[in-house]
């Protein structure tokens, strides 16, 4: 898509309603061939992979949310795969292969964010984004193929200046035309939720989680808050700032009161969010992970979320952390008593602050609970002499 | 393509200038400059480091057979080298309890090798290199998609936290060998 | 493809591509290596059970990219089991395919599939490979021993039961695009620089079916025949299979 076309799109009020489908296509050509055929050998490996997650009522739900994104036609055959992989990110198959991380489902706060991010990789399946790219990149390498080799024949200082500058036309060239992908299939996004009955506002809403996710990151390792309304040369997409405003501006402005499927997506995550946070926790991304616990509870505190923070803190182990970490795993022993894990580590937290016999106590609760726990004699030997340190 | 955790860590050293070593059968050597072991078999020392205290035995290649030596990691260290710039690995504090090493090893790997699929399976306490120490167990699988094993032991001594892996697929290599690992890891003294 | 703060982008895979990659001298390689020991001979009426091939055909563009071929990939899966049983009943074996596993059995022969490549990853780097070669490894090297194993548990292999060995296979080839063989020769004659056209590599193990162990294993980087044709085909598997214990040595 070109530069002026953007900005057309961009002058719109809304993004436009997606076109007519055209049905089950079929590939055309030696590469697109070559590349389904690729896809088809990956996917007979995707069935297969240990990572993969195979829980029906999870994948019935990811499916639903691109079904109600896209639409009955489109997502008629979309094969959905869900990954226990804790990155934010979805990816799609030129043979309809559709890629869902864990760690996208643990950062969508509803159905319609999800919806949103499914909706920008099918768009991009759609219109067969892969294959331009693929185009794009041969054809700037062969450029720079031959580009080399003419270099190499003439020793001349100024030809190879010249050379570095090809060089980094190519590169420039081939992001720019992967952030203009991103932007078509962001705009083709929108459009599917803007027809669909989700409420289209979510999209921009994931995006400014996933800036203030980053920035929270940054802080808590003592760095800047990164720059994400600028596009940077390497950049493959454009910045999360600017997808944040298209979106916003290319959402229906009437559909703001629509069902976002908040609920339906907490229910369908429920019993795997303390794997999902555990997964995410154990990255040593403090401030990634404290923004996360909190964004979930930002529609009410359970006990899978205050444990989760305790293991956050605890793992940190300042000795601040610590005492906070003793807090954060008692409030959710208060709310669900029989929580093994969330006296494991109130226990512990509470040893390694000098409450000892507190400690003592809590981690016989958890042994109580869990008698066939994997640590369970290391936890009695801990409980009969404690370490001094 | 993705690579496994245990070769991708080793890449992140300089191409290895010296070959691996031979660790003879009965032959009592320094490893991770602080512990002594007597191998009651032939071992191979790898050249590669995957930290600077650290070093990596192995029968048939880190893919198959890993030991993974760790010698004084002192407080504020993480097990393995990390990019000066993006410091993103745990590290060790002596304030952390005995009990809880298995879990700064889980993070070490998920954070250096992209792990998702990391379950610590058991933990007993256990001494090591004559010292009150812990033995745990863990499952997972690496980015070759090959479900892999391993098997640790830790001791604390003088602030300083001293631990051998043990990693292997689970089909066929882990179990066959633990025996091998045992009688290693119990030769192993400061 | 992709959506958030990872990249989507193989542009960076480009880089590689595009340092001209000069074709490598012959490295000082072993290339194949047997179980002490072990013979086919002709004639002795062996079952070869044979694991789904991995095979990548392909082409590489100008600047040196992979471009993958259906058309190509799919007449060489053919091309190569034809040749394989063939070949194998001339020396008097039967070659027969691994049945379609699905479920647990299927989760099974993808462990062993993960762990043979791995074995022969090992292999190949410590053991082939003088640079690298494991001190023990050399040790029994010059003992004549070769001792590699995927271990006794793959007698639970689909078809296991019905088959005496088990052959792994694994060829990817890049033919060079009519660009890229220009580049090549405007490389040779102007700057001198040596380029590759294309990539033929390939490897292939036979494990014994009831002990797991490693019986030969050959692997190769530069291997000539066109997948493409029946007749190249042929010749690969003969390659391939060169010092296949009892065959005899394949024309190189």
């Amino acid at each position: 898509m070109t530069v002026t076309a953007l900005a057309l799109a961009l002058l719109a009020a809304t993004a436009p309603a997606p076109p007519p489908y055209a049905g089950a296509y079929q590939p055309v050509g030696v590469d697109e061939i070559g590349a389904w055929a690729e896809a088809d050998e990956d996917e007979r490996q995707l069935a297969l992979s240990p990572l993969l997650i195979r829980d029906a009522a999870l994948d019935a739900y990811v499916r639903r949310a691109l079904c109600d994104t896209v639409g009955a036609a489109r997502c008629a055959g979309v094969r959905v795969y869900v990954l226990r992989v804790p990155l934010f990110n979805a990816s799609m198959a030129a043979n309809g292969t559709m890629r869902v991380f864990s760690g996208l489902l643990l950062r969508a706060r509803s159905e319609a964010e999800l919806g949103a991010v499914l909706g920008h990789e099918f768009g991009h399946f759609e219109r067969r984004h892969t294959l331009a790219q693929f185009r794009a990149q041969r054809t700037g390498s062969d450029l720079l193929g031959w580009g080399a080799v003419l270099a190499a024949m003439v020793p001349d200082a100024d030809l190879r200046r010249r050379f570095a500058t090809l060089g980094r036309s190519v590169y420039g060239a081939l992001y720019r035309f992967s952030r203009d992908q991103e932007r078509e299939a962001d705009r083709l996004g929108i459009g599917y939720l803007n027809a669909s009955r989700l409420r289209p506002q979510a999209a921009a809403q994931l995006w400014h989680s996933a800036i203030a996710e980053a920035g929270a990151s940054a802080v808590a390792r003592g760095a800047h808050r990164p720059r994400l309304d600028r596009i940077g040369f390497y950049a493959s997409h454009p910045p999360e700032a600017e997808r944040a405003a298209t979106l916003d501006a290319l959402a229906l402005p009437d559909a703001t009161d629509r069902d976002d499927g908040a609920d339906r997506h907490a229910d369908a995550l429920a019993p795997w969010l303390p794997l999902f946070l555990d997964d995410q926790i154990k990255l040593n991304d403090f401030g990634a992970s404290a923004y996360l616990i909190a964004a979930c509870a930002a529609r009410g505190w359970t006990a899978a979320l205050w444990r989760a923070r305790g293991d956050l803190y605890r793992a940190r182990g300042n000795p601040h952390d610590l005492v906070n970490a003793a807090r954060f795993y008692a409030q959710a022993t208060a709310l669900d008593p029989s929580l093994a894990a969330a006296q494991r580590g109130l226990g512990l937290a509470l040893v390694r602050t000098g409450r000892l016999a507190e400690g003592q106590a809590a981690l016989r609760r958890y042994l109580a609970l869990d008698p066939a726990a994997g640590d369970a004699t290391m936890i009695a030997a801990l409980i009969a002499a404690p370490e001094d340190r | 393509m993705r690579y496994p955790l245990l070769p991708a860590l080793l890449m992140l050293l300089p191409a290895p200038a010296d070959a691996n070593a031979y660790r003879a059968q009965g032959k009592p050597v320094r490893v991770a400059r602080t512990m002594t072991v007597t191998p009651p078999r032939d071992w191979n020392q790898l050249s590669a480091r995957p930290g600077r205290k650290a070093e990596v035995w192995t029968l048939d290649g880190e893919r198959l057979n890993a030991v993974t030596w760790f010698g004084g990691i002192a407080p504020g260290e993480p097990l393995l080298r990390e990019p000066r710039r993006r410091r993103t690995l745990p590290r060790y504090s002596d304030a952390m309890l005995l009990a809880e090493i298995p879990e700064l090893l889980e993070s070490t790997y998920r954070s250096a090798g992209g792990i998702a699929d990391f379950t610590l399976t058991t933990a007993a306490s256990d001494p090591f290199l004559g010292h009150a120490g812990i033995r745990f167990g863990y499952a997972y699988v690496d980015a070759d998609d090959l479900p892999r094993r391993g098997e640790a032991r830790a001791a604390i001594v003088a602030g300083l936290l001293y631990i051998v892996t043990f990693d292997a697929p689970r089909t066929d290599y882990f179990d066959r060998l633990l025996g091998d690992v045992h009688r290693l890891t119990d030769s192993a003294a400061l | 493809m992709g959506t958030g703060l990872a990249t989507r982008l193989t542009i960076m895979l480009l880089a590689p591509a595009l340092t001209l990659a000069p074709a490598s001298p012959a490295a000082a390689r072993q290339r194949s290596a047997q179980k002490t020991g072990f013979t086919l001979p002709a004639g002795s009426g062996r079952t070869i059970l044979l694991i789904r091939p991995s095979i990548r055909v392909g082409a590489r563009s100008t600047g040196g990219m992979f471009e993958p071929n259906g058309d190509w990939t799919d007449q060489a899966r053919r091309n190569i089991e034809t040749a394989l049983a063939a070949q194998q009943q001339a020396l008097g074996n039967r070659v027969i395919p691994a049945p379609i596993a699905d479920g647990d059995a299927a989760r099974l022969v993808a462990d062993y599939a993960a762990l043979f490549a791995a074995v022969s990853q090992s292999v190949i780097r410590y053991q082939f490979f003088a640079g690298d070669r494991l001190p023990t490894k050399k040790r029994a090297t010059q003992a004549g021993r070769f001792d590699w194993t995927l271990g006794p548990g793959i007698a639970r292999l689909p078809g296991a039961r019905d088959a005496d060995y088990a052959l792994f296979l694994s060829t990817s080839d890049a033919y060079g695009s009519t660009g890229r063989k220009l580049l090549q020769i405007v490389a040779m004659l102007g700057p001198g620089i040596p380029l590759s056209a294309g990539e033929h590599a390939g490897y292939a193990g036979l494990v014994d079916l009831r002990t797991g162990d490693l019986l030969w294993l050959n692997a190769d980087r530069a291997m000539g025949g066109d997948l493409r044709t029946p007749e190249g085909a042929a010749r690969r598997v003969q390659q391939l299979l060169a010092d296949f214990p009892g065959s005899t040595p394949a024309p190189r």
